[in-house]
């Protein structure tokens, strides 16, 4: 089982998915378990190609920030508004992408933290979105020790 | 009266950056072509003032995400001519060695996920991805290689941290670059194995007669050395830039257009060095182009991908040469005396030649910065292209028109900025 968190630290809250990793490397893994910081949603390819079970931690802009969801792919914007950048993929793309480029790619798991639009260049996490990385570190977590991701979804 | 037909498309997908572009075409004529570039301006030039000499490397490299090492190349280039500081050759190999990882990750993403697509008929790397996999896969792997060269050279693949004005903080050691090796040789042949199957794709017919302006060098391919050549005769040193060429202001668009003085429009990139710079291409590069039957001139702008395919297996089969031969420089940099000067510099980015001009006082304090990227030295030149298609437009359904016409602004790769955005098009007839 591989759990991939995605952001930019430099961006505030974006950099979320980028803290729940941190906080699993303190944690007491199960082996087999591996953690990976990931800057570009692209990097996931690789990652699905392995064919092992996987959990996708990133931030994403809802209302109100702080609150953590467990969501399937199915329930992903697929508009291709949602990349982030223009010479990048989406989450969304890159799972599609795998799954087009290697035969046995496992349905994901993405735990989404609500986030506002980073409007500052700064480091750390707001109070909120900290608690939430706490919230999604400690459900990564049990899940793994659990056995798989198959009990994540609550 | 025949009607005048628009194409206008409201957000250009696949580049870099926020544009708009629009062609009126009456009678098979182009009446108004305008790519509008309306992310707004970033200032760079303004709040580099008053900064020191050595933040320029960092602070340039935040201007594209994608040649991040184009700005600092460039820059440091402009620094260290203001200073005097001479870059001694092993620095100056392993500055190649990191300018080869942006030319692989940059072309490979472009060519495959960007360019490509359009010659296919398809929407975007995810189709493509669904018909023909190996390529995608592939790609996928050179792109990575590209930007694990960067990393060990650079620092980290995005936004390098370990360049500085006269060198690196840390030149990287042999064994951290021998590792990548067997994945530099395999991302070769991989791109090698990849242009014959590029060619095959049916490129529109049109010919150009442009004024083309690259960096030459006698000796090598141009990355950061050679004087600024142009098809038309300039041949002059960095610091000859602002004799020769000149930025000026478009009510259309926030990006400057830069010309040629007294003659208009020019093209940097690919093409440019290509045309003017074969001599200097490595035997795999030329082998690989002379099996596609990719000669001198070539001035079709749609064929650019396919030489964009030879400029990767040049930089591959660099980087594959630099690192077997690499050994770690005695010192990472060189230093010398602070003092009040201006200093020039270019390179080559992947998507054309990048020149910036910096005046420095005696504390090394910027005093004055200009920075002139190749997408706005290419703008003129893209709505050219776009006037000279005009007749094919007309003719095609207004559908394949418009495709036809942001295929034709994608063969430049225009990097307008790092930024979100979406395509969304609004066709329109008017009498």
């Amino acid at each position: 089982m591989w759990v991939a968190g995605l952001g930019q630290v430099a961006a505030g809250d974006d950099g979320v998915g980028l803290r729940v990793i941190e906080l699993l490397m303190q944690a007491d893994l199960p082996e087999g378990v591996s953690l990976h910081r990931l800057a570009d949603p692209v990097e996931l390819v690789p990652l699905l190609g392995t064919g092992e079970a996987g959990v996708v931690v990133d931030a994403v802009l809802a209302a109100p920030p702080g609150v953590t969801r467990v969501l399937t792919e199915d329930e992903l914007d697929p508009s291709p508004s949602a990349a982030v950048s223009s010479h990048g993929l989406s989450v969304l793309q890159a799972v599609r992408l795998a799954r087009a480029i290697h035969p046995a790619v496992r349905p994901v798991t993405f735990v989404a933290i609500q986030i506002a639009a980073p409007t500052a260049h700064h480091h750390g996490l707001s109070p909120d979105v900290e608690a939430a990385a706490l919230e999604a570190a400690a459900l990564v977590l049990a899940t793994a020790q659990a056995g798989g991701i198959t009990t994540l979804r609550p | 009266m025949s009607e005048a037909r628009t194409i206008k498309v409201d957000y250009l997908a696949r580049v870099e950056g926020e544009g708009a572009l629009t062609v009126v075409v009456k009678d098979g004529v182009a009446q108004d072509v305008r790519l509008s570039i309306f992310e707004p301006p970033r200032f760079y030039e303004g709040f580099l003032r008053g900064r020191g000499f050595r933040e320029v490397p960092d602070i340039t490299a935040r201007i594209c995400g994608i040649c991040p090492v184009a700005y600092q190349m460039s820059s440091c280039q402009a620094m260290e001519d203001a200073l005097g500081w001479v870059v001694p050759e092993p620095l100056q190999r392993l500055r190649r060695l990191l300018y080869c990882g942006e030319w692989i990750e940059s072309h490979a993403l472009h060519m495959f996920m960007l360019h490509a697509p359009d010659f296919l008929g398809v929407q975007d790397v995810v189709a493509l991805a669904e018909l023909h996999p190996e390529w995608v896969k592939a790609a996928l792997h050179i792109k990575k290689t590209g930007n694990e060269l960067m990393r060990i050279v650079g620092g980290r693949e995005i936004h390098p941290i370990n360049v500085r004005v006269g060198g690196f903080y840390r030149a990287p050691r042999k064994a951290e670059l021998a590792a990548l090796l067997p994945d530099l040789e395999s991302s070769l042949q991989e791109a090698q194995a990849a242009l014959p199957w590029l060619a095959t794709f049916d490129y529109p017919e049109l010919e150009r007669d442009w004024e083309l302006v690259t960096l030459k060098h006698p000796e090598e391919y141009p990355f950061c050395r050679g004087n600024i050549v142009s098809s038309h005769g300039i041949d002059v040193p960095f610091s000859g830039f602002p004799d020769h060429f000149e930025e000026r202001h478009m009510a259309h668009s926030n990006a400057l257009h830069a010309v040629v003085k007294a003659r208009g429009h020019y093209h940097t990139g690919p093409m440019a060095r290509f045309n003017l710079c074969f001599d200097t291409l490595g035997e795999a590069a030329k082998a690989s182009a002379a099996q596609v039957g990719l000669t001198v001139p070539c001035m079709n702008p749609f064929k650019s991908l396919l030489v964009r395919g030879v400029e990767l297996i040049q930089a591959l089969d660099e980087a594959v040469r630099i690192v077997a031969d690499y050994r770690p420089p005695s010192e990472p940099f060189v230093e010398g005396p602070v003092h009040a000067g201006t200093g020039h510099g270019a390179s080559e980015a992947p998507r054309g030649m990048l020149y910036h001009r910096y005046t420095i006082d005696d504390a090394g304090l910027i005093t004055d910065a200009v920075i002139v990227p190749p997408t706005a030295q290419n703008q003129g030149t893209i709505e050219d292209d776009l006037r000279a298609l005009a007749p094919q437009l007309a003719t095609l359904p207004l559908e394949d028109a418009t495709w036809r016409a942001e295929q034709a602004v994608r063969n430049y790769d225009p990097c307008i900025s790092c930024a979100t955005h979406f395509l969304k098009l609004r066709f329109e007839e008017a009498s």
